[in-house]
């Protein structure tokens, strides 16, 4: 299950007092074009297409199933908005699942010893760098599906406020609970 | 009142209360107060009720003594309890506060918790010497502490107890650095604090202000109410005086020269009203306004019916802005205002700038001086700065006006409507003129400490933050910037978010580089 690599997690600039900033896997130069960056578990994509598609096809055996019973009969008008309905949601669910194969594909973090970075967008790329520094407090998230699968989603709150919450969903839940204890660990966190 | 080292110890001695306090009596006007307030505003959700049940109250007009009497008698008992059911503690180094009626709460704050120490006098408050202190803390809104009615001294001294406090804690956490030698004099020199007024506005100031700053709001949210009868009133007014709006505004028959002067008789006194009413705000919210700096402290007392003490120290600030709306630029007025944490993004605006500390149509070289003085060595108004990208405009104007324009030309002429279209064509131009304003105005800039951001249509306006402040670092890119080697940068401060968008990628690269190398590697806290 554990394809994906799990993270080397050591506060190395524990005693140093000179500034490193290097990535947590391998060396580069502290720039954020040159880093490592690791895909999210492939357990994640999977649970996620296929819930995507299940619930898709549940609303639409619903609908179906309101279509064709007997035991309410339904006004003709509100069968054919049913039948439009149907038409829509098979389509927006399609497309939202070809999207998802697509988008998931694009999401990457990376973990630095000063700052974790995520990056996601298929049209819009967007690269968030989170220094460890400025973070306040950390969640893990679960919920049902993660619980069962053993996935976290790891979320960062910094002063920024709510909006600007740095959040990894997708993760194993060793790679989170670990990339959290690294936070927590982390030196400037407690002298903040 | 502290004077000298002595009664410092004594008030100490003093606050170190274990027992709960309850606040004076007078607290039961303050609650009054602003349950009337609260009513006020929410009169919305009454006045169907009142309405539907008005014709019954006209058939049983004896039905009003006892309503009337019970309304009072609760607002009464209510007023009563919550004073009764407030009280506070104070011990070594928290604040306690218990209060609320039916849903009680409570409140324990660590003195060092506290960002910002408010005090706020309204006017029924002033004859008796009382003031409401407000503790702000870093997290949530909800957090929010008050303590309703305190003898202004002793209001004062929890103060000087609070921010003195801070200290003991920045020079007990940084012991090893050098930097404890000058917190033991701010210590020492807490005992004998020599404030310094840095700024004043007099009345012309403040009515500049109201002119070009739209003030307004202060009393559309207090007048809400009374919109439906305002209106009525204008009207009526208006009829009096042999004018019948009614009749103004069927414009169907009347030659065009007759409905544009019209036109502009009526946004010309409605223009008019609407500024003294934003003088009147600006001088409700602004008077006698000084700004003053004791230590590391900058302090902003205004008001004229409420009076606000806003106290900030340097390190909670996150940004300065300095604004100029097309008025302002006219004009050569600046509004200064200094951002903290943005944590009040719920409240209504009037409270938001009654927290904040802004300095209200200032001269340039004022401004510069107070810039000068929070921020040294910056070079905001010094600095070149760098304009973004001419795609910016090919984006708006080439690919979203002026395709938009085309098509709606191109239906309104084979529609034959060309009077719509002389109406739009102006819309076009305008918000192209914006747009090239938009473009023309926007630039950054950063040195060793600083990153500046400038902005604005027809008026200008420079942000200016130590880079190290920055919380998050958003680095944006879409197909078509990536094809042009162009990028966004976003900069996640406490105090809100700051944009930089179509930058050569390299230069947009180095600056999220740099901005978290600067963060990074100073360590310095943010607040």
């Amino acid at each position: 299950m554990t394809i994906q690599g799990t993270v080397e997690l050591e506060n190395t600039s524990q005693e140093s007092s000179e500034f490193s900033n290097k990535p947590l896997i391998d060396e580069a130069s502290p720039s954020l074009q040159h880093l490592i960056y690791q895909p999210l578990a492939p357990i994640y994509l999977k649970v996620r297409r296929r819930f995507t598609l299940f619930s898709t096809a549940a609303i639409l055996l619903v609908m179906f199933i309101c279509q064709k019973q007997h035991f309410f009969p339904l006004p003709p008008q509100i069968l054919n908005i049913i039948s439009y309905l149907i038409l829509a949601i098979g389509l927006i669910g399609t497309i939202r699942y070809l999207y998802i194969i697509i988008a998931d594909k694009k999401k990457f973090f990376a973990l630095r010893e000063q700052d974790i970075t995520y990056r996601s967008g298929v049209v819009f790329q967007k690269t968030v760098t989170q220094p460890i520094l400025r973070i306040q407090h950390v969640e893990l998230k679960r919920g049902p599906l993660e619980r069962k699968f053993g996935l976290a989603c790891l979320q960062l709150f910094s002063a920024g406020g709510a909006a600007h919450t740095f959040e990894v969903s997708g993760l194993l839940l060793e790679n989170a609970e670990s990339m959290r204890q690294f936070i927590l660990d982390h030196k400037t966190i407690s002298s903040n | 009142m502290t004077t000298a080292e002595q009664p410092e110890i004594q008030v100490y001695d003093e606050k170190t209360l274990p027992d709960w306090q309850r606040i004076s009596p007078i607290a039961i006007v303050y609650f009054i107060a602003s349950f009337i307030k609260g009513l006020l505003s929410n009169i919305v959700v009454f006045l169907p009720a009142l309405y539907f049940s008005s014709d019954f109250i006209m058939e049983n007009p004896t039905i009003w003594f006892p309503v009337i009497i019970a309304l009072i008698s609760i607002l009464m008992i209510g007023t009563f309890l919550s004073f009764y059911f407030f009280q506070y503690r104070l011990n070594d180094d928290h604040i306690e506060i218990r209060s609320g009626v039916i849903s009680k709460k409570h409140i324990n704050l660590p003195f060092a918790r506290i960002q910002n120490v408010k005090l706020e006098q309204p006017i029924y408050y002033r004859w008796f010497n009382y003031t409401c202190l407000q503790l702000d803390t870093a997290g949530s809104a909800k957090q929010e502490a008050k303590i309703v009615a305190l003898k202004t001294d002793f209001a004062e001294q929890l103060k000087a107890e609070i921010l003195a406090q801070h200290l003991e804690q920045v020079s007990s956490s940084a012991k090893q650095s050098d930097c404890d030698e000058t917190v033991d004099q701010l210590l020492n020199n807490q005992s004998r604090p020599a404030e310094e007024i840095i700024n004043t506005r007099s009345i012309p100031d403040l009515i500049i202000h109201g002119l070009t700053n739209n003030r307004i709001w202060i009393f559309l949210g207090g007048l809400a109410p009374f919109f439906d009868d305002f209106s009525n009133y204008i009207v009526a007014f208006f009829q009096n005086i042999g004018i019948d709006i009614q009749q103004l505004l069927t414009i169907a028959d009347m030659p065009v020269w007759q409905i544009t002067l019209y036109a502009l008789t009526l946004t010309f006194i409605f223009l008019s009203i609407i500024s003294l009413f934003s003088i009147a705000g600006s001088i409700f919210t602004f008077y006698q306004y000084t700004l003053s700096k004791l230590e590391d402290r900058y302090i902003r007392r205004s008001g004229l019916l409420t009076k606000h003490e806003v106290t900030m120290r340097l390190s909670r600030l996150q940004m300065v802005i300095r604004q100029q709306d097309w008025l302002d630029v006219l004009l050569k007025r600046i509004n200064l205002k200094f951002e903290q944490i943005n944590v009040s993004v719920n409240q209504n605006q009037m409270n938001a700038q009654n927290d904040k500390i802004i300095v209200p149509s200032i001269k340039p070289n004022e401004c510069e001086k107070l810039i000068d003085d929070v921020y040294p060595e910056n070079q905001m108004m010094t600095i070149t700065y760098q304009r973004i990208s001419k795609r910016f405009l090919l984006k708006n104007l080439g690919f979203i006006l002026t395709p938009l324009f085309s098509v709606l030309a191109l239906l309104f002429i084979i529609s034959n409507q060309l009077i719509i279209l002389t109406a739009v064509l102006p819309a076009y131009l305008l918000l192209s003129l914006l747009i090239f304003m938009r473009w023309y105005r926007w630039g950054y800039a950063s040195d060793k400490n600083y990153t500046y951001i400038r902005k604005g249509f027809f008026g200008v306006d420079y942000f200016c933050f130590p880079t190290y402040k920055t919380q998050q670092v958003q680095y944006k890119q879409s197909w078509f910037l990536k094809r042009h080697q162009l990028c966004s940068i976003n900069f996640i401060l406490a105090a809100g978010m700051q944009s930089v968008p179509y930058i050569n990628e390299k230069i947009g690269e180095s600056l999220a580089n740099d901005t978290l190398l600067k963060v990074e590697s100073t360590k310095k806290s943010w607040m």
